[in-house]
């Protein structure tokens, strides 16, 4: 099976220094990655720069059927490839609007996005905060808005920052759970994180961060 | 004519301040405080006169220069210590109230019909201004008035009742602005107006219109003096406001005015209009 | 000054529905308003391109545009002055002494506030929010288009800024407006007469209803704020 995401190389530098230099990395379908690496090894920025978020000084990668060689990063491909930041922004506009914000530029009808925003509602237990203003929501409901608000548009690829970190215990366990169950046969998540309830999952795959080279997968 | 447009609206803050100031003045200030109107400072008079009066009596003149019916008011409320204006209803009013201590012809100047070359209403050296007015109110040129109760505007709305006409339409712009401004707007809008002589002659190179009716019968326009009467105001500087007054009126006061020419006419002259 | 009558003496006018007063109000509301939806599309247009694309120049753009919030009216109303009268160049629309120059004056002057106000707020929004936008999905039009609808009560209260601006200006408004009586006597140009002419209780009735006038407005921000959350 080939791989989902291939990267041939990718290279960033701040100044002198340089963050990323990777020569070969795989991501499959079907699994979930856990990416480790020390404050500052560049984890965020590796997953911002395949959501197309930040530029790099080279990439060479192939998504699915797409070969991406130095060209500016196609519109179509974050349909595809979803970021979801560490400290998610919520619209001002409610949480049903977050949640549908990605279907209504997908062009699906009103029927059917009413439809798949109370379900995903359901799924990440958002059913009792409806009411509350997103800006009035915890760290972790905020997290649980995002997760859900990507889910939703069924990414092939979720890059996740950090999605546990300054949460409590019980918030981390719901947003572990939801995690687990985003992962599907036709997709792939890669989550940063030092958190090891995650990384010790069992069919996590295991990716580490080292002086801008990946290890692991 | 742009400057002194600019210059107009910075004045209007500078006259609030200086408002606010004469508040905090007291009895015994060395300055006296001429409330008089925008026409004789704007045309230069009081620059040409003043330095004359503050060098012969050491007392130094304060002008707040603005429309007739602030600086009455000025008066009445005893904010300055003399008053020169060109309005004799409105002085004998003042004078009837108490609110002057003695009225003093000073001089005068004249008003002049102005507009564009092309005469419109047909009204260029008409000897009669009824006629004039008359005229342009049957066809409808167009004419700015002040509009702002000022001296110029009292004595224009005079010269319409004069006539028989209740100015109104859209050719009877009322513009409610100095005189100046509205030689502007006149120009722009190739409109009459009426304006005193001082002005118009300052303003004649920019304003793109000529002299159409003047030195006839009822366009005099005398100025008179009043110090403001102590027994309303006992702050005030009565001995001073006399002292200008008794000045202004006397041979030394009077080649003063007769002195200030512009292209070798004088804008006012000294005592009273020949009868109108 | 008898400050007490005067206030009364504008109550008086206001309530009785004074003709004149009200036509002056209408010039003024009409006159700014206009001016407000004629400048509001490019300066927002303007604001949200200095905040979000960068080129050179751009830091020089933003000082310039800075710089202009202090501009004193009196000047645009001198340029605008000379470009419009009869010997200018375009003397020849006979737009001088018309409600349309003072709302081309307005418009000019409203401009350099609107930019700044939506510069500031699009600046002040955290790079996060366009960048959450892309990744789902949203082209970069659509994308800015949400940022500048998150950031839409910093907008409006630069919108609301840039009518106090206007609504009180009394230097361009006489200049290009000539001050004419039921034509382009505004507010604040009918309070400079009332003043010259010392009539000071119809000028405090509308100082007063500039007062009215800017708590209404406020109030209203305060209320579309309260309601879209302030962040």
């Amino acid at each position: 099976m080939s791989a989902l995401l291939h990267i041939r190389s990718l290279r960033k530098s701040f100044g002198e220094r340089r963050l990323l230099d990777i020569a070969d990395l795989n991501l499959d379908a079907g699994r979930i990655y856990a990416l480790t690496g020390d404050n500052g090894s560049g984890k965020s920025t590796l997953l911002r720069i395949i959501a197309g978020l930040e530029p790099a000084d080279e990439l060479n990668m192939r998504f699915d059927a797409l070969t991406l060689n130095g060209a500016a990063y196609p519109d179509a491909l974050r349909r595809d490839i979803i970021y979801v930041h560490q400290h998610p922004y919520l619209f001002h506009s409610g949480i049903a609007a977050n949640i549908e914000y990605g279907l209504k530029l997908r062009g699906v009808d009103k029927a059917a996005r009413d439809a798949i925003t109370a379900e995903a509602i359901d799924w990440a237990g958002l059913s009792s905060v409806m009411s509350v203003q997103p800006k009035r929501l915890s760290g972790g409901e905020r997290q649980q808005v995002a997760l859900a608000r990507a889910k939703v548009l069924n990414p092939r690829l979720l890059l996740v920052d950090e999605p546990t970190a300054n949460l409590d215990r019980a918030a981390r366990e719901q947003i572990v759970a939801l995690l687990r169950q985003t992962a599907s046969d036709n997709n792939c998540v890669v989550v940063a994180c030092h958190d090891r309830e995650i990384i010790d999952l069992p069919g996590v795959h295991k990716l580490h961060l080292e002086e801008g080279r990946v290890t692991g997968g | 004519m742009t400057t002194s447009l600019n210059a107009r609206f910075f004045s209007v803050a500078l006259r609030l301040a200086t408002l606010g100031m004469l508040a905090g003045v007291q009895a015994n200030a060395v300055e006296l405080r001429l409330a008089t109107t925008t026409s004789t400072e704007a045309s230069g008079l009081l620059g040409a006169i003043l330095p004359r009066f503050e060098k012969t009596t050491g007392i130094k003149v304060r002008v707040i220069s603005v429309g007739t019916g602030q600086a009455l008011k000025l008066g009445e409320r005893g904010d300055v210590d003399v008053v020169m204006v060109h309005s004799r209803p409105d002085e004998d009013k003042f004078m009837a109230q108490g609110y002057g201590s003695v009225r003093r012809d000073v001089m005068y100047n004249d008003f002049i019909i102005v507009g564009p070359a092309s005469d419109a209403a047909d009204i260029k050296g008409l000897n009669d201004v009824s006629t004039a007015l008359q005229r342009i109110a049957r066809k409808q040129t167009r004419f700015v008035s002040r509009g702002d109760d000022s001296g110029t505007h009292k004595k224009e709305l005079a010269l319409w009742r004069a006539a028989g006409i209740a100015p109104k339409g859209n050719w009877y712009v009322q513009a409610g602005q100095g005189m100046g401004e509205v030689l502007a707007m006149a120009g722009n809008m190739r409109a009459y107006t009426l304006s005193d002589r001082g002005t118009f002659l300052a303003y004649r190179g920019r304003v793109g219109l000529e002299v159409i009716v003047s030195q006839v019968p009822g366009l005099f326009n005398p100025y008179g003096i009043m110090p403001v009467n102590p027994a309303k105001h006992p702050h005030v500087r009565h001995d001073a406001a006399l002292k200008f007054t008794d000045w202004i009126v006397s041979p030394a006061g009077q080649n003063a005015i007769r002195s200030l020419k512009v292209d070798g006419q004088s804008l006012f002259t000294p005592g009273v209009p020949p009868t109108d | 000054m008898e400050l007490s009558s005067a206030i009364a003496e504008s109550f008086r006018l206001l309530f009785s529905f004074d003709a004149q007063l009200w036509t002056i109000i209408g010039v003024s509301l009409k006159v700014s308003l206009a001016a407000l939806l004629f400048a509001t599309p490019f300066a927002v247009a303007l604001g949200f391109f200095l905040a979000t694309v960068p080129f050179r120049g751009r830091r020089a753009c933003v000082i310039v545009l800075q710089s202009f919030l202090s501009f004193p009216t009196v000047v645009v109303g001198l340029v605008l002055y000379v470009l419009l009268a009869r010997s200018g160049p375009f003397g020849a629309w006979e737009l001088l002494y018309t409600q349309e120059a003072m709302i081309i004056g307005q418009a000019i002057i409203a401009f350099p506030v609107l930019a700044a106000f939506t510069l500031t707020a699009v600046q002040g929004a955290d790079r996060i929010v366009r960048e959450t936008a892309l990744s789902l999905g949203a082209t970069k039009l659509r994308a800015a288009l949400t940022t500048l609808f998150e950031v839409r009560f910093a907008v409006m209260a630069g919108l609301f800024n840039g009518f106090g601006r206007v609504i009180s200006e009394v230097g361009c408004a006489m200049m290009v407006g000539g001050n004419i009586a039921g034509l382009t006597r505004s507010i604040p140009t009918a309070i400079s007469l009332e003043t010259a002419k010392g009539e000071f209780a119809q000028g405090i009735a509308l100082g007063m209803v500039l007062i009215v006038l800017a708590l209404g407005i406020n109030a209203a921000l305060n209320y579309f704020q309260g309601e879209g959350g302030m962040k």
